[in-house]
């Protein structure tokens, strides 16, 4: 057991280390392949799944666990008496949740900080729309809002962050108010349960009618449950980066290979600072790619097809 | 024209589209026969005005009921899927003139059609019906069609003879028919239906799907790969045309369509095993023909290999074929 812990220990550290701006593609590279022989070495259900796959000579070719994998398997390295905080994925009722197990949240915390400190914002007072650690203890984006408390600052300003959901719930439910200037909104998530689905253009433009906020002054964040590094885009129109410690294919799922920029498909993230479960998550949203980063398109239900016979789930949700 | 004029010349015009299934003179004339008691009782009717709602998923449907509007001699407007349905237009081109004035389509719904009409078909979700439903006056006849999911039962088949049907049944209309299967049922050695149903897929060409659904599929195949090479009891067989998983776990599956078939061992508890889809069943296919299915009370029980050919008499929906569009409502 002893084995593990120090292996994890040792590429801890060197996660950490390469938390920077300035990570070569070289050393992405060669870390990936290290956190990959690590995690196939210890991560039982992911290991089995690799021994189906070829063996990766470049992280581009590392398997990538499908996300649903969360829902079924417990997808940890460490065993499940040093699992020390577990995060569950939102889920509407009924719905098997997906657990992400950590040894610690130490890692989670750094790559958090370091891809929010590199888009470079102002400390300002923060405003958060969502439930306390305390309230939902398995909640990865409570605790995330928690975690950029660090980041507040004493200001008349502030910086307002929260789920897409919980600005709309504000915005219906609050009277209009101008955020002094300087202020800035972050977003986040879905409408998933919600029944709400509206278009991204149009939040913005209530950002700014019911905050004095123009689109620049918002910023989307895209991560899930299964992640520890985030993306994050700025007003309308382009797309999401992340720190070079995470980054994103954008995959053809007929061929399996990456689309040409420009063009969509889905979207498979290598997550150097998911040390303990899986770096190489496959996700079910799509995405286009860009030269740097890629739009995000979502789970686009309005492209499925529409008839007597459409796909069962969107039947049986009704 | 009389009825047996229009059903020779619809008779000759279906010919043209073989997914619509045997359509002679005697199988459109049989609909009238079954629904008003002879071949010449529907020449004295007053033609009705029928607004058909057509949905993009297959174009099986609309020209059967435009084919059943022509045939009363109805007046038809048919409203058409935003991004068109090609085979529309085709059948109306290749009818005689008289019955062609009979047709009239368009992409957007004219606001006068929904008042002209006596009758209203139509095919979508539910969505889509509700807010028709609401819509219509308390004397316009409304029909809907809203979303089915339909399954296959092979009970005894150690010899695959029964693939080759299947195949065809999955494979038609990239499976987005109300008559499509989902899921294959099988007796016996379930694992090696899967195996082999696989390989005929394969053979059978098809277009692209579109990436919303192509994703969707990839995400189930890596699903089904990791939960296979995990133990449990389920296997994937991924090609370039079709997607065959093999699935033990009870409960009737969610499919993304275009080729993408469950095969499944018999359940013990039917009942169980349908329960989250009992109200949206529309046809089983069976193997071998003549296996007893009765108790499980669905629309439509057919031989394997003829499910998306239904006879022109059936009642989809629990509806009369063309009495539905003639008498009123209540």
């Amino acid at each position: 057991m002893s084995e593990v812990l120090a292996a994890y220990d040792t590429l801890a550290e060197r996660i950490l280390a390469a938390l920077r701006h300035d990570l070569s593609d070289a050393e992405f590279d060669s870390l990936a392949l290290d956190i990959h022989a690590f995690q196939r070495r210890w991560n039982e259900p992911y290991a089995r799944f690799c021994a189906t796959r070829p063996m990766p000579t470049n992280w581009r070719e590392i398997p990538a666990t499908p996300q649903n994998a969360f829902k079924r398997f417990a997808l940890s390295c460490v065993p499940g008496e040093h699992i020390g905080k577990t995060f569950l994925t939102s889920g509407t009722t009924g719905e098997t949740r997906g657990a992400h197990h950590f040894r610690d949240t130490a890692l989670y915390e750094a790559a958090l900080l370091a891809g929010w400190r590199r888009l470079d914002l102002p400390r300002l007072r923060h405003v958060v729309l969502a439930p306390t650690p305390a309230e939902a203890p398995h909640s990865s984006l409570s605790h995330m809002l928690a975690t950029l408390a660090v980041e507040s600052g004493d200001t008349k300003s502030v910086a307002m962050l929260g789920t897409a959901l919980a600005f709309l719930h504000h915005f219906e439910t609050t009277p209009a108010r101008v955020l002094p200037p300087g202020s800035f909104a972050m977003e986040t998530g879905g409408y998933k349960g919600s029944g709400r689905d509206i278009a991204k253009v149009e939040l913005y433009a209530m950002f700014e009618q019911h905050l004095g906020l123009k689109p620049d002054a918002v910023l989307n964040e895209y991560g899930m449950t299964e992640l520890s590094s985030q993306f994050y885009t700025r007003g309308l129109g382009a797309p999401h980066t992340g720190g070079p410690w995470v980054r994103a294919l954008v995959i053809d799922p007929a061929r399996d290979t990456e689309v040409a920029v420009g063009e969509a498909g889905v979207l498979r993230i290598f997550d150097l600072a998911n040390l303990n479960s899986s770096l190489a998550i496959e996700t079910q949203d799509l995405a286009i790619r860009h030269e740097e980063g890629f739009e995000l398109l979502g789970r686009d239900p309005a492209a499925l097809p529409r008839g007597c016979s459409r796909a069962a789930d969107e039947m049986l949700r009704r | 024209m009389n009825t047996l004029a229009r059903a020779i010349a619809l008779a000759e015009v279906c010919q043209s589209f073989p997914f619509l299934g045997p359509s002679t003179t005697d199988d459109l004339l049989a609909m009238v026969i079954a629904d008003f008691g002879s071949a010449t009782a529907a020449d004295d009717l007053v033609p009705p005005t029928v607004l058909h709602i057509l949905a993009g998923n297959t174009p099986a449907a609309a020209l059967q009921t435009l084919t059943r509007g022509l045939l009363l001699g109805a007046h038809n407007l048919a409203k058409l899927p935003s991004a068109g349905l090609p085979e529309v237009g085709e059948f109306v081109a290749r009818l005689p003139a008289a019955l062609a004035a009979r047709v009239e389509t368009s992409t957007t719904l004219p606001e006068a059609w929904l008042e002209q009409a006596d009758a209203v078909v139509i095919f979508g979700d539910d969505e889509t019906i509700a807010h028709f439903r609401n819509r219509v006056r308390e004397n316009q006849r409304f029909i809907a069609h809203g979303h089915k999911v339909s399954f296959g039962v092979i009970f005894d088949d150690p010899s695959f003879a029964s693939v080759e049907d299947a195949a065809r049944d999955v494979a038609a209309f990239d499976q987005l028919g109300c008559l499509s299967p989902h899921v294959l049922y099988v007796g016996g050695d379930a694992r090696a239906y899967a195996a082999r149903l696989a390989a005929v897929l394969e053979r059978i060409p098809r277009t692209a799907s579109p990436l919303s659904a192509a994703c969707a599929i990839r995400a189930l195949r890596e699903d089904f790969a990791f939960r296979a090479a995990n133990n449990e009891p389920c296997a994937v067989w991924c090609g370039a045309n079709s997607t065959v998983i093999y699935d033990e776990t009870p409960g009737f599956p969610h499919t993304p369509l275009y080729r993408t078939i469950f095969v499944k061992p018999l359940p013990s508890d039917w009942s169980a095993e349908l329960h989250e889809v009992r109200s949206h069943l529309s046809c089983v296919g069976v193997f071998p023909n003549g296996a007893a299915l009765a108790k499980l009370a669905i629309g439509r029980i057919c031989p394997m290999g003829l499910m998306q050919l239904p006879p022109w008499t059936w009642h989809q929906d629990g509806v009369a074929p063309l009495a539905s569009l003639t008498q009123n409502p209540g």
